[in-house]
């Protein structure tokens, strides 16, 4: 409680803090959400077709895993400093349950068949439109969060 | 001059598509979110191939095909992310013209332009040769670096256009 109110009292007096943290989120999520992308244009034939999916998914998880650390800390970082806003926000927590919904379906369901040996196209091709439906509408949530506050 | 500047700006906005466009409620953050997902959808094309010119990742990959499968791509997401842009600019031109940031991201952007035009015959196009030297050759390492600061500035600015305080309309 006390850490959060630090982190609220050097991002509401501080000019140029939540900017930054908003830029630090943003970064985040395009390297998160695309090493993540990656794997699901693998996964639907759309680039890198002389590797296998698995294969990219092994050279771009240690990005996506960084950029979810950086984006996440960036993201209670600035729910932190305006809490009272956030939390009567109609679309903010639409966005927490898609955030959600999308990290548990990556490291499960998508982590799965992209790692399979030879999984049927049209089950790979499905599991990562998925993937690429939670992740855009978690973007969409976050902006439209932000035109709310 | 600045009596025509300010009232070329107030002209483009009074468009009536464009004066439609802002005043929806929904229309504005759409194309914003659109212009958004652009950058988590291509953002991670540029970072992994410019990732794989310095030698950190992908290294099982060619450079060209890392190079060439993303090409059409980015592209397409470069027009989503100009015309989204253009639209989101144009419908509040009297906001965009006398900001600061905005006309920074402006120049970053040729800068972009410039750098494929530099970089482009010496080093994109030239990925088989890249792949056959035996480590990867400095122009390569230069033109990786000097992209991935020129995008992180320009989202960088991108979101410093909302904290600009100048404008009193």
């Amino acid at each position: 409680m006390l850490l959060q109110n630090a982190i609220a009292d050097a991002l509401n007096n501080t000019e140029w803090a939540f900017p930054l943290a908003e830029c630090v989120h943003i970064g985040g999520f395009a390297v998160g959400i695309g090493s993540i992308v990656l794997v699901d244009f693998r996964m639907l034939n759309l680039g890198l077709r002389h590797e296998t999916a698995a294969r990219i998914l092994r050279y771009t998880e240690p990005w996506t895993l960084i950029a979810l650390v950086f984006v996440v800390f960036s993201g209670l970082a600035l729910f932190s400093s305006q809490t009272s806003i956030y939390l009567v926000n109609l679309i903010f927590p639409l966005k927490m349950y898609a955030l959600l919904a999308a990290i548990v379906y990556n490291f499960t369901v998508h982590r799965k068949v992209a790692t399979m040996e030879n999984p049927p196209p049209a089950l790979s091709k499905f599991v990562a439109i998925e993937s690429l439906l939670l992740w855009v509408s978690v973007v969409f949530g976050g902006l439209f969060t932000g035109f709310l506050v | 001059m600045t009596i025509a500047y300010s009232s070329i700006a107030h002209s483009i906005q009074s468009i009536d598509s464009l004066t439609a466009f802002s005043e929806s409620v929904l229309a504005y953050p759409i194309v914003l979110s659109i212009h958004l997902t652009c950058i988590a959808l291509f953002g991670g094309m540029i970072l992994m191939t410019n990732l794989r010119l310095l030698g950190l990742t992908f290294r099982s990959v060619t450079i060209r095909e890392m190079v060439t499968s993303f090409r059409p791509w980015k592209r397409g997401g470069g027009v989503i992310m100009i015309t989204t842009g253009l639209l989101l600019a144009a419908s509040e031109a009297e906001k965009y013209a006398p900001n600061p940031y905005f006309w920074t991201k402006m120049v970053i952007l040729g800068l972009i332009g410039l750098h494929a035009l530099i970089f482009r015959p010496i080093v994109y196009n030239q990925t088989e040769e890249l792949d056959r030297s035996p480590v990867i050759p400095t122009k390569a390492k230069v033109a990786a670096i000097l992209s991935l600061v020129l995008w992180t500035a320009m989202f960088t600015m991108g979101r410093l256009i909302a904290y600009w305080e100048g404008y009193e309309g």
